[in-house]
Formats: C-alpha cells, sequence, structure tokens
C-alpha cells in the first residue's frame, strides 16, 4: 500500500488545517507511517462483495421531528463564549469576497 | 485575430438551482427559519455547531422533496442518506456542510418549459436536501459572522447538461421557480438569496456528442446576470479554443470556478481544477437513512396542489384566456392567485385578465409595488370590470376610476363613482344626440370613407364623441345612433 | 462512608440516616485531601454540589419523593457538557468553553436527584488510553501512583477506584471506560450503541461513541444505567426503546446458561496475563455457565479498522474546534487563515494532531476506498461474526487489556499504545454492551478485569452476568490500600 511521504503530510496539514512545526511534522511522519504499515495488514481481508457500514445499530430507523420551532440558544450566551465579536456577530478578519 | 464562427459552436449548459424551503424550522436544528432579524438571534447549539449537539432531521423538509419530486415527475428515493462534505469557512458551523452525495431523494425528472415560443423539455438529474451555511457580512477592515441562516434546509436541483442557451436556462429556472411558488414550499427570492442559481458551462463544435470541460460561474443573484454571464462564458470558451486549435482541449479550457464581474460584464477565474476542493465526502454518521414507504410517496402525490402547466390547461381551455395572457398570470403566481380572487367575483374572465394584468399592473409599474401588494382589493378590480359590463360606466370612465384607485388603494370604486356623478354613464339618447349630431358635421370625410368600407372611420367617430362627452357617453347608444343617421 | 456504594448512600439518605449535605461535604472533603495524589479531578462543585445537596435535603424534609439517585454524590467526565459549567475535555482549545446545555446523561442524572460533584481529567478530546494526553494535567492509579490509571476516562476511573466519589460518568469509543476500569479495579460499563443519548457528550467517533457508567459494584452500574438508557429527541442515534429494569433482573442464576470465550484471539496475552483469564474463568464456571470456545477471526483487524474509521470521523467532527465561534483563538494570528491554522496548532496536543491527520488522510481523494470503505467492510464482517457467535452462546467471556496498569511514561511507541484496546474495540465497532468487572489484583497488586459482552440490547444480560460473576468472586475490601482511609480534616 501507499507509503506516506512528507509531501503528502504537508497537503494533508493544509487540508485539516494545522499549522505544525519541521520537529512536528518529521515525529508525525514517523508515528504515521508506522501506524499505516500495521493498517496494511487489512488487505488480507477479502471484501469482495460486502457492503460497508454505515450504521451499526440494529434498531436505527428513520427518525425525523416535527417542524417546531424552538430557540435554546440566546445570543448573549453564544457570543460571550466567542473569541470576538461585533454588533451581534462573530468576528472574523477580512475575507476574500467570493 | 482570425475570424471566430460562434455558430459553429453548440453551448452546453446546466444550472444547479439552491432553493431555502419554507420550513418553520431548520434542517437539522430546531431554531427559526426567519430572514431579515437580527443576527444570531436565530440559533440553537445545534446550527453554531456546538460540541456534542447533534442533527435531528426535519420531517416537514422530507416531504417537500418528495412533493417536489412528484411535481416533476421523478423518481422518490425509497432509500436516501446523507453525508459529511467538508471545508473550512466562518460561515460553517461545523466546517462541513451535512448533504447528499451520492443518494439523493429525488432522482431523474423533467421541466416543460416555454423557450420563445416552443415548448421544450429540461431533464433533471436530481434533487437533494442539504443544510445552508450562515452569512458573512463584509465590513472595513473585518467580517461578521452571522449563523440565523446557518442550517436552514437547502433542496440542490441539479439539471442534466441539457441547455443550449441562455434563454434556455432563464426559462428552465423560470419554471422551477414557478412549480416551487405553487408548491409553496420556497419563496425563490434571488434577491433575498432564497434561490440561488449556479451554472455550468461548456461547448463543442456542433453535431460533436463528447462533453468537454466545463465551468462553473457561482452565485448568479438575477436571471439577467445569468444570461450575461452564461453568455460572456460560451464566448470565453469559443474563442479560446478558435484562438488555440492544435491544443488539447483540456488544456484550453480547464474545468474551473469563475464569477462574474459585474463591471466589466466578463467571467473570471476563482478556482482552477488544481486547486479543486478535496470535499473528502463520507456517509454521516449521526443521522440514519431516510427510508419512504411507497404509501407515503402516494399520498404526498395525491395531495399535491394545482401545477403552473395545469393551472396554464385550465386558463385555456375553462377560462378561454390567451396563451400570451394564461402565461403572464400562471408565471406569477402571487398575481395568479390574486387574479383568480377577482374572479370569484366577476366571471369575465378575459375582460379581467386585460384590466388586471394590463390596466392595473401598469399603474403600478413605475412604482415597483406588485399588484397584490398595493392595497387594492381584487374584488374591488371585479367590481370595475362588472360595472362596465352592466353598462352603469363606459370603459373609458373606468380608466378614469382606476386611476383614483391606484392613487388611494382600498376605495371602492362603488363609491368612488357615486362620489362623482360625471363618472355615471349617459344612456339617455337625447342628450347624446347633440354631440353626435355635432361631430358628423364636422366629419364628412369620415363618412364618406366609412361608407366607402373603412370601418376604422367608425371607429374614429365613435371616439371622437365619447371625447366630446367627457367618456360618459354609452358607447353601445353612440354606435346605434351614428348608424341611424348616416345610413 | 466510602466503603458504601452508591445504593447504600441513596438507601441511607432515603432513610434520614445521612442528610446529602453530609454525604456531599464528606466526599468533597476526601477529594479535597486526597485528589492532590490522584489528580483525577479538573474542576470541584463545591458550591454547586452543596447547593443542591441542601435543596435535596429540604426536599426530603417535606415528604415530597426524591429521585432515584438522591444522596449520591457523582463525578462527570470532561467531555460531558454541563450547562454553565466549562467543558475543557483536557484540552487547551477549550480552557474557557462554557457549555451552554445540558447533556441529556447529566439531565437525566439531575431529575433524579443525583448530586453532580465535578469535572474529572481525560485524555484530550478522548484519544489515549492512558490519561497522559491530559493538557492539563496526569491522574495516576489510585493502586500505584506511578502507574497509569488507563484512558481516556482515566479521572473517572481512578475518582471511583480511589473512593473520591461512589459514581462516575466516562466515555468509551474503544475502550475508554472499559480498560481504566480494569487498571483501576472498578466496574465500568459501555451501553449497546444509541442506548444512552449522546447529545452532549463531545463527539469524538460519532458511530462508535457511547457516554457509560464507572462504580465499585455491578448493582450501581445498573442503577445509572436505568435512569440513563432511554430515549432522547435531541440524537438520531438514540435507540428508541423503553427503557428497562435493570436492578430487577440481577439474582436470578445463571445456571446452564452458554458464554463464548474466543480462545483463538487470545495468543497475544501474556503468560501473567493468560493465567489472570484463566483463573477467571475458573470463578465464572462456579456459576455454573458452560463456556464454549466461539470463533472471531476478524478481531485481529479490530485496531487497523479502528484506527481508521474513528479518526475518521474524528477529523471532521473535531474541525468546528478552529477559534472562530468559541475556543482559544490564537493571539498571533494576523488573518483567517492564520486563526484557523495557528489555533488549531496551539490549541492541540500531538496525539490529537496525529490522529486528526491520519483520519484526514484515510478519506482524502484516492485513498478512501483503499482505507476507509475498505475498513467499513471489514466493520461489516466482524458485526457478522459477532452475530454468528451468538448463536451459539448468551455472552462472551473475554480479557479486557492485555496486561494490567503500565507504568506512566512507560509506553512511547503509539502502535503498543494503541493495541492497548486490542480487546475492548471489538464491542465498539459492533455496537455491543459491554463491561469490565475486577476480576481480583495480581502479584505487584495491580487490579484486572474480566470483560462480558452481549448482543445489541443485551445491556441487562450483560450486567446480569457481570454480576453473578462478581457474586461468586466475593471480592471484600477490594479498596487500593492509599484511599483506603478517612481523610484528613
Amino acid at each position: 500500500m501507499t507509503k506516506l511521504d512528507k509531501e503528502t503530510l504537508i497537503d494533508l496539514t493544509k487540508l485539516c488545517r494545522i499549522n505544525c512545526s519541521e520537529e512536528e511534522l518529521e515525529t508525525l511522519l514517523s508515528n504515521l507511517q508506522s501506524i499505516l504499515g500495521y493498517i496494511d495488514q487489512m488487505e488480507e481481508v477479502d471484501t469482495e462483495g460486502v457492503p460497508v457500514c454505515n450504521h451499526v445499530s440494529e434498531e436505527m430507523e428513520s427518525v425525523t421531528r416535527e417542524d417546531e420551532p424552538d430557540q435554546s440558544l440566546d445570543r448573549k450566551t453564544f457570543l460571550d463564549n466567542s473569541p470576538s465579536h461585533v454588533g451581534g456577530m462573530i468576528r472574523v478578519p477580512t475575507v476574500i469576497k467570493f | 485575430m482570425s475570424h471566430i464562427s460562434y455558430e459553429e459552436w453548440e453551448p452546453v449548459i446546466g444550472l444547479e438551482i439552491h432553493a431555502q424551503l419554507k420550513t418553520r424550522s431548520k434542517i437539522f436544528a430546531r431554531s427559526p427559519n426567519r430572514f431579515g432579524d437580527e443576527p444570531n438571534t436565530n440559533i440553537e447549539v445545534v446550527d453554531t455547531g456546538q460540541p456534542g449537539a447533534l442533527p435531528v432531521l426535519n420531517k416537514e423538509a422530507v416531504e417537500i422533496a418528495v412533493r417536489f419530486g412528484c411535481a416533476v415527475n421523478a423518481q422518490i428515493a425509497e432509500f436516501s442518506k446523507f453525508d459529511r462534505k467538508s471545508y473550512f469557512y466562518p460561515d460553517s458551523p461545523r466546517n462541513f456542510q451535512i448533504t447528499q452525495f451520492d443518494m439523493p431523494i429525488v432522482i431523474g425528472g423533467e421541466v416543460i418549459a416555454d423557450v420563445e415560443g416552443k415548448s421544450k423539455t429540461f431533464a433533471i438529474h436530481h434533487a437533494h436536501l442539504e443544510d445552508d451555511a450562515g452569512m458573512l457580512k463584509h465590513f472595513s477592515d473585518f467580517a461578521g459572522v452571522d449563523y440565523n441562516r446557518a442550517g436552514v434546509p437547502l433542496l440542490e436541483i441539479v439539471s442534466e447538461p441539457c441547455m443550449s442557451s441562455p434563454a434556455d436556462a432563464t426559462a428552465f429556472a423560470t419554471t422551477l421557480k414557478a412549480i416551487m411558488e405553487y408548491l409553496d414550499v420556497s419563496d425563490c427570492n434571488m434577491e433575498e438569496g432564497s434561490m440561488r442559481i449556479d451554472t455550468n458551462v461548456s461547448v463543442r463544435p456542433k453535431g460533436d456528442k463528447t462533453l468537454r470541460n466545463k465551468v462553473e460561474i457561482k452565485n448568479l443573484n438575477s436571471f439577467s446576470y445569468m444570461e450575461m454571464g452564461i453568455e460572456s462564458e460560451i464566448r470565453r470558451q469559443i474563442r479560446a479554443y478558435t484562438e488555440r486549435p492544435h491544443e488539447d482541449p483540456n488544456v484550453v479550457v480547464p474545468s474551473s470556478t469563475v464569477r462574474l464581474d459585474l463591471d466589466k460584464k466578463e467571467t473570471i477565474l476563482m478556482r482552477s481544477k488544481e486547486e479543486a476542493r478535496d470535499y473528502r465526502y463520507f456517509p454521516e454518521p449521526d443521522l440514519p437513512p431516510i427510508i419512504l414507504t411507497k404509501e407515503y410517496i402516494e399520498k404526498v402525490k395525491r395531495d399535491l396542489p394545482e401545477l403552473p402547466h395545469e393551472r396554464f390547461k385550465r386558463y385555456i381551455s375553462d377560462l378561454k384566456l390567451t396563451e400570451y395572457n394564461a402565461s403572464i398570470l400562471v408565471n406569477d403566481k402571487q398575481l395568479s392567485d390574486y387574479y383568480e380572487e377577482a374572479l370569484k367575483v366577476c366571471k369575465n374572465a378575459s375582460a379581467l385578465c386585460n384590466w388586471v394584468t394590463v390596466e392595473f399592473v401598469g399603474r403600478f409599474k413605475d412604482s415597483g409595488t406588485p399588484l397584490y401588494k398595493s392595497g387594492i382589493l381584487p374584488e374591488h378590480i371585479a367590481a370595475l370590470v362588472s360595472f362596465i359590463d352592466s353598462k352603469k360606466i363606459t370603459g373609458r370612465i373606468a380608466k378614469e376610476v382606476a386611476d383614483i384607485m391606484a392613487k388611494t388603494p382600498g376605495r371602492d370604486p362603488e363609491i368612488i363613482i357615486k362620489e362623482n356623478p360625471n363618472f355615471q354613464a349617459v344612456h339617455d339618447t337625447s342628450a347624446i344626440e347633440p354631440f353626435v349630431d355635432e361631430v358628423l358635421g364636422a366629419n364628412q370625410q369620415s363618412i364618406e370613407d366609412f361608407r366607402n368600407g373603412k370601418d376604422k372611420a367608425f371607429n374614429f367617430l365613435v371616439g371622437q364623441v365619447m371625447k366630446l362627452s367627457k367618456g360618459k357617453a354609452s358607447p353601445d347608444v353612440v354606435k346605434e345612433l351614428i348608424v341611424k343617421k348616416i345610413s | 462512608m466510602y466503603r458504601k456504594s452508591a445504593l447504600q448512600l441513596h438507601d441511607a439518605f432515603v432513610k434520614g440516616e445521612l442528610t446529602a449535605s453530609e454525604i456531599t461535604s464528606y466526599y468533597l472533603q476526601r477529594i479535597q485531601t486526597l485528589d492532590s495524589d490522584l489528580e483525577s479531578f479538573i474542576n470541584v462543585f463545591s458550591d454547586r454540589a452543596m447547593a443542591k445537596a441542601e435543596e435535596l435535603d429540604v426536599k426530603r424534609a417535606t415528604g415530597a419523593p426524591v429521585g432515584k439517585l438522591a444522596g449520591i454524590p457523582i463525578a462527570i467526565k470532561d467531555n460531558i457538557q454541563i450547562k454553565g459549567e466549562v467543558t475543557t475535555c483536557g484540552s487547551k482549545f477549550l480552557s474557557n468553553y462554557v457549555a451552554p446545555f445540558d447533556a441529556t446523561a447529566v439531565r437525566l442524572i439531575e431529575e433524579q436527584d443525583g448530586l453532580v460533584i465535578g469535572k474529572t481529567n481525560m485524555d484530550e478530546f478522548a484519544m489515549g488510553s492512558s490519561t497522559e494526553h491530559s493538557a492539563y494535567q496526569t491522574t495516576r492509579n489510585p493502586w500505584n501512583l506511578s502507574c497509569a490509571p488507563g484512558g481516556s476516562s482515566g479521572g473517572s476511573a481512578a475518582a471511583v477506584g480511589g473512593r473520591l466519589a461512589p459514581i462516575a460518568l466516562g466515555s468509551d469509543t474503544g475502550g475508554s471506560i472499559r480498560q481504566p476500569a480494569a487498571f483501576t479495579g472498578t466496574v465500568g460499563f459501555k451501553p449497546t450503541y444509541g442506548r444512552v443519548s449522546r447529545h452532549g457528550l463531545v463527539a469524538f467517533g460519532s458511530s462508535l461513541d457511547q457516554i457509560g457508567p464507572f462504580a465499585n459494584s455491578v448493582k450501581d452500574i445498573a442503577l445509572m444505567m436505568e435512569v440513563m438508557g432511554r430515549p432522547c429527541d435531541f440524537d438520531a442515534t438514540n435507540v428508541k426503546k423503553t427503557p428497562e429494569n435493570y436492578l430487577d433482573h440481577l439474582e436470578t442464576s445463571i445456571q446452564g446458561k452458554t458464554v463464548g470465550v474466543p480462545w483463538g484471539f487470545l495468543d497475544e496475552l501474556s503468560d501473567g496475563a493468560q493465567k489472570v483469564f484463566e483463573e477467571a474463568l475458573d470463578v465464572l464456571k462456579k456459576t455454573g455457565v458452560k463456556l464454549v470456545e466461539i470463533k472471531l477471526t476478524k478481531l485481529k483487524y479490530s485496531i487497523p479498522i479502528y484506527y481508521i474509521l474513528s479518526t475518521a470521523e474524528a477529523s471532521t467532527n473535531l474541525a468546528r474546534f478552529d477559534g472562530i465561534r468559541f475556543g482559544k483563538r490564537s493571539e498571533s494570528a494576523k488573518n483567517l487563515d492564520e486563526i484557523y491554522d495557528l489555533s488549531r496548532e496551539e490549541g492541540f496536543g500531538p496525539e490529537v494532531k496525529q490522529r486528526i491527520l491520519l483520519g484526514t488522510f484515510v478519506l482524502s481523494s484516492g485513498f478512501q476506498d483503499a482505507y476507509y470503505k475498505k475498513a467499513q467492510k471489514i466493520r461489516t464482517l466482524m458485526i457478522q461474526e459477532y452475530k454468528k457467535a451468538f448463536e451459539i452462546c448468551d455472552v462472551i467471556a473475554m480479557p479486557v487489556t492485555p496486561s494490567p496498569a503500565f507504568e506512566i511514561a512507560g509506553i512511547r511507541d503509539p502502535l503498543e499504545m494503541y493495541l492497548q484496546d486490542l480487546y475492548t474495540v471489538g464491542a465498539n465497532l459492533a455496537g455491543l454492551p459491554a463491561i469490565s468487572v475486577p476480576s481480583g489484583k495480581n502479584g505487584n497488586d495491580l487490579p484486572h478485569g474480566l470483560q462480558f459482552l452481549g448482543p445489541q440490547m443485551s445491556d441487562g444480560k450483560v450486567m446480569h452476568f457481570a454480576y453473578q460473576f462478581e457474586k461468586a468472586l466475593n471480592l471484600t475490601g477490594f479498596i487500593p490500600p492509599l484511599f483506603d482511609k478517612e481523610s484528613a480534616v
């Protein structure tokens, strides 16, 4: 199976938006390669024609709820947890407009 | 630059329409689904992505999707599921959207639309449910995020790439909009954002059956911008292929995303395929699949309200309206509903149609207020038309009454006429005769023309008498008198 | 008082022998003096708990009926939301995050007059098997302070083991309740997937997570499950079946019933662990059950697929921690991109980063089929295998861990740490109820546990077998020596 290389690892950090130092990248690379090497044994299992398991619960039914509005979070509580807010909105630096 | 033969190419256009659904609460969260409130006042723990808060599906959103599918003759999936679509952006409360990637709830379907007089059938690929993101409001050197819109149910309708002109696209979108208005499932208001359209455009040599790379034009918020964007993109691609005829088409026009620059009236690159995002779709573990029974689907189908094409047929066959008039009404459901209210009082369908769609709508054109929001009651327009029919007033006077009604909406025309004795039609022959004599006396030539077969001359004479009588003379009496005196 | 079970405390309270205030202040005192050695609590709710205790005393005095958990102090793992209190998940990212709502499990506990006493330490975002990955403190094993209590619910396990609280809640995604229970000589139960609502549990592996109780007796576990195992409208994966009266069904004999043992799978056990397991089975046989061999050939792949599926789900579940709406936003961030990249760099510990990266990798384009989808298929095969096994046995008995509690900082290799979960992840992958019940202690005075698993929705049966085993084993005075004393006043 694929061996994870540094370039792919760096791409991954960009995808999941976590900045990593050079040191961290070295440790991560080595750990992940070792873990992926171990995971490789999955190849031995014949899964031809086997359906994927999306939900494990045998009891799971199609669950829906009534269309009843119920406001349960007031703005103050929401904003009190935020690092920065203005005018009732969460504040972020300028974003490139599409 | 070499000559570009645009006509040697055919455009291939597909649309992705996002319609916000008119549910009372959001699709996975219980907060109210409302537009225009103070920021972050319609939120709860699920739609702000609080840790530990889980999505629970709104049954009304499901029913709306099924209703839509039935209305466009699509197949309703008895089993469909949700998936997570990952991307980071401040308007996303979880940095993943819950959507339906490979097993949507509505499959196929078609829409029949009128394009420049011809009836065309456009195929739908599928429609699926997903949640909307919040809104970013841009200021000088910062932006604010409002999550009121986060979690609002969206129905995304994806067409087949079956349109071949901007007019096709507008026809498709207009018809879809009408269907959704008739189903009462979405406001479909492009200015407010309850309907958003992304367009996919590619071109190919005429007659070619293969599909080349498509370019996505995002966030067009009116039909005219959409047409502008499509037109611009078609020309851009044809130019590109023409200027670089020996290169690999995939390189000449790569898959990409563009936006319409309104100042330059051109499409500008946003994202190329290399930068295309990896959304890492995988099945949403927090939501069970949607499982629908045949009985449920049948019931929704049976309970469908009248659809636009059905109303159109009814207007033609029952009300005997012309196709043109019928489509004016049908394509604006609120106007059409208004008209039908008036129809309850006055049965003269075509006259009523004229008064509603031409006379009264015309009087509000400049103000931009739709007639059905003007404050004029449909019963009053109906009353006005019946007054003309019963000859209580003349058509010409009715226009004056209409002017007054438009200026003071809500006033009963019966009262307006009562207050203005001048408005009441005069039927008294002896009162009208002097006017007729005067006109006939002054227009010998017209009398000659009429005797020589020119019907227009007769109408001219009638018109002159009406003018003299300040519109009050009954046109029938005038005609009778003229005929009597000429012959 | 610390020797009393939760049921005994409740009983004493109801009878008026002890007041809720007495009980609460007693345990708060214990925590204050003894937790400095254990560091099991991140946050202690002295004022809140005492206030609730006083209210409860008033309630009882008026003769009004009191809930099933009245008088029982309960500790809560710090990834479970309690409205108005900070939920850290053992992470720096959430050091200032105040819960805007109550988890259903907490609401149910408080509705039954349970006394929530504080939040316990854990591996950051529940990722770990030793509680060494907490950003705040390292919890110790009450049996040996230089050993780990296990993880990720190490704080809860240590608190209950050290008798600092009679009951605690943990969460179990791959063994995070059962493994620490085995290490600390306590009883830890993971319900059938969906039996307890996940509303308010900060998600790690959505298709694997469950909230579950720690206690020092199986009966106390059954009591907690009666309270928490109910339908909830805020969790679509929650089982909508009527709650059961687990306590009523513990005493009947299990004579003649069958217990399956997957001998083929237990090659990895060290000699010492093998001996411990066989001795436990000998005790089990005293209850009159038959042992049969079952074949679980796919179990050896459970670690690979667990680390694919749980990290994939986690990589998306933890995406919401971005410094935008809540949590710590990096002060060095000068633009939006940096808010994401730096807040997440600073806020997450190395284990969390590693798992997010692994999860992102197995879902990414080009690799999803080979990793994520493949793992999902093997999961199906595993579920089928368990189903088949349960055709010939009522419950399965297995060890909980390959070896007893290891030294803190004793395991450095990530793979070695992940293999700690070898016997526990299967139950999460198949959604099965599973329990770890103490089976004694080894020559080094470290406890070990026996695991029972049952088919989905057989929570009662699993607790039943565990109770009968507990009875047959008849461990008395099984309290860590360091904590087998009253706290100094």
